[in-house]
């Protein structure tokens, strides 16, 4: 065995990881889906330098926006970096301040986020940003059931409410994979992640039309670095978000279960590598359906509910 | 069992059947078009024959793999398509009618899948060694074609319903008893076929009498 790393080290790099990989992951992304649709495509890097960019530009703010308005970009930031250290990035073990929280806690610490993210944008007087804010709320009102339920799948299926012990579990034998309760539960998960990402068939990311916006809407009042800081922080909520439903549901392999170095490193690669999967699979289906219309997005969320719904049910008889 | 309570191999894979099969019972209940309740129909009982299939190697017991072959060939083939010719004949409504809006019949639904769970889950029936929640599973099954029959007023969805109801019980007599003499499973199938020869004469009647597959109508038939 060569050089291992310190626990705390690998915790700062669960959180450098998300931090800096993140614009790539999205960067690849962007790059796989022009592919798909029959265009060049911008540079893989592109993120980086569209960040670099907006940190060197002026800051605006709307005339009556007070300092929520400043303030959010930076808890909103700060909530991203602190869901990493939660989370089984790297490692099937719990790292030191891994038992801070549970993943009811991680879940809070991303509400917190969105909550100041979009009490930023009613504070903006402007409508756009004020739509936003009011369907973001509304739809993860509706979402909320639904993760919850998940968790108490989760809950139940590993006896815990730590999320790395959840990952321990799923790769512990192969029974455990072809449970219907971790199935379905994985599945409303995917979905969860969809409308938390703000992918079709829930919202185009890509369309410049506010009327369709949901949650990109919030950030349109925002600029310069203040918006650097809103979109890398949307960057690693979606990392986080296919880190979670990868290493605690689909695929907790790769993951490192020791602090060598090498198994570190691999760990770091394979989370990339199996994210891009991830969002291969989001683009095809970005590409191959149409978006909602606003009013059937809760029907799309009341069949993630059913699943998870269902998972506990039949969880709840033994067994399932 | 599997270690931490977790089910075996094959448990869990035919408990994800038999849910896969219940899922397709409540896409039955969402969907609003006539021709793709039809062919979900056609999928869920292609997942039944699926099922089968893999008890019949996990048991060594190969004549289910004959009943599987029988049931793909009546209920994925034979019945959608004398379904689907009798809905196009008709040509009067594409999409069917339902009394509640999607998502209240979708919460009912819930709710009697629950009671179907609970109520089967109760028995703690066991047969080979294979976990109850497959049980339990079908009689969730068959409470949501109950549900998809009563909140449904045309003529196709309730027959639809009524046939995936069988779907439902196949999936319990396959858990319950897989070592059935094949002759009995067979008078099942064919006590399906008479179902649909009925419903098939019954949709034409009621259309060539009122014009339309909608059961609404004849409630201003009470006396």
């Amino acid at each position: 065995m060569g050089l291992e790393i310190a626990a705390s080290g690998v915790q700062a790099l669960q959180v450098a990881t998300v931090a800096l990989g993140a614009p790539w992951v999205s960067g690849v992304i962007a790059r796989v889906e022009a592919v798909v649709q029959g265009r060049h495509g911008p540079r893989i890097l592109q993120p980086y330098y569209d960040l670099i960019k907006l940190f060197g530009k002026e800051s605006l703010r709307p005339a009556g926006a007070g300092a929520i308005f400043l303030i959010a970009p930076f808890v909103a930031f700060a909530c991203y970096l602190t869901v990493p250290l939660l989370i089984p990035i790297l490692t099937t073990f719990g790292l030191p301040l891994g038992s801070m929280g549970d993943i009811l806690g991680g879940a809070f610490v991303l509400a917190l986020a969105a909550f100041f993210v979009s009490v930023a944008a009613a504070e903006t007087g402007a409508p756009y940003a004020q739509l936003g804010a009011s369907r973001t709320t509304t739809f993860s009102a509706l979402t909320e059931p639904v993760l919850l339920f998940v968790i108490f799948t989760v809950g139940l299926l590993s006896g815990t409410d730590l999320p790395y012990k959840m990952a321990e579990t799923v790769t512990s034998s192969a029974s455990q994979l072809v449970r219907p309760a971790h199935l379905l539960a994985s599945v409303a998960m995917f979905l969860v992640v969809l409308v938390e990402t703000g992918r079709i068939p829930v919202e185009s990311h890509r369309s410049t039309n506010e009327l369709g916006m949901i949650e990109h809407a919030r950030t349109l009042e925002h600029s310069g670095p203040y918006l650097a800081l809103l979109t890398w922080g949307s960057q690693m909520k979606q990392m986080i978000l296919y880190a979670l439903l990868l290493n605690v549901f689909v695929l907790p392999w790769g993951l490192a279960s020791d602090r060598a170095a090498g198994s570190v490193v691999w760990a770091i690669v394979s989370l990339l590598l199996k994210c891009v999967a991830v969002g291969v699979v989001v683009t095809a289906i970005d590409n191959s359906f149409s978006k909602l219309r606003l009013f059937k997005i809760t029907e799309f969320i009341a069949a993630a509910f059913l699943l998870a719904v269902i998972a506990v049910l039949t969880l709840y008889l033994g067994g399932g | 069992m599997g270690p931490d309570g977790a089910p075996s191999v094959l448990n869990g894979t035919v408990d994800t059947i038999a849910v896969v099969v219940l899922l397709a019972e409540f896409a039955m209940l969402r969907s609003t078009l006539l021709r793709s309740q039809i062919r979900l129909y056609a999928a869920q009982s292609f997942v039944v024959a699926v099922l089968a299939a893999v008890l019949a190697f996990a048991d060594n017991s190969y004549e289910l793999l004959i009943l599987a072959a029988l049931s793909i060939g009546l209920k994925v083939i034979a019945v959608p398509v004398v379904m689907s010719r009798t809905v196009r004949r008709a040509g009067a409504d594409v999409a069917g009618a339902g009394s509640l809006r999607a998502a209240s019949s979708a919460l009912i639904a819930l709710v009697a899948a629950g009671f179907g769970f609970f109520a089967v889950g109760r028995l703690g029936l066991q047969a080979h060694g294979l976990s109850p929640t497959v049980l339990a599973v079908a009689g969730a099954i068959i409470m949501v074609a109950f549900v998809l029959m009563t909140v449904r007023t045309d003529v196709v969805s309730q027959s639809v319903g009524f046939f995936s109801l069988e779907n439902g019980v196949s999936v319990a007599s396959l858990v319950v008893a897989a070592g059935m003499p094949l002759i009995l499973e067979v008078a099942f199938l064919f006590d399906l076929l008479v179902a649909v020869v009925v419903f098939g004469v019954l949709i034409r009647v009621h259309h060539a009498e009122q014009g339309s597959l909608s059961t609404s109508d004849i409630t201003a038939l009470r006396g």
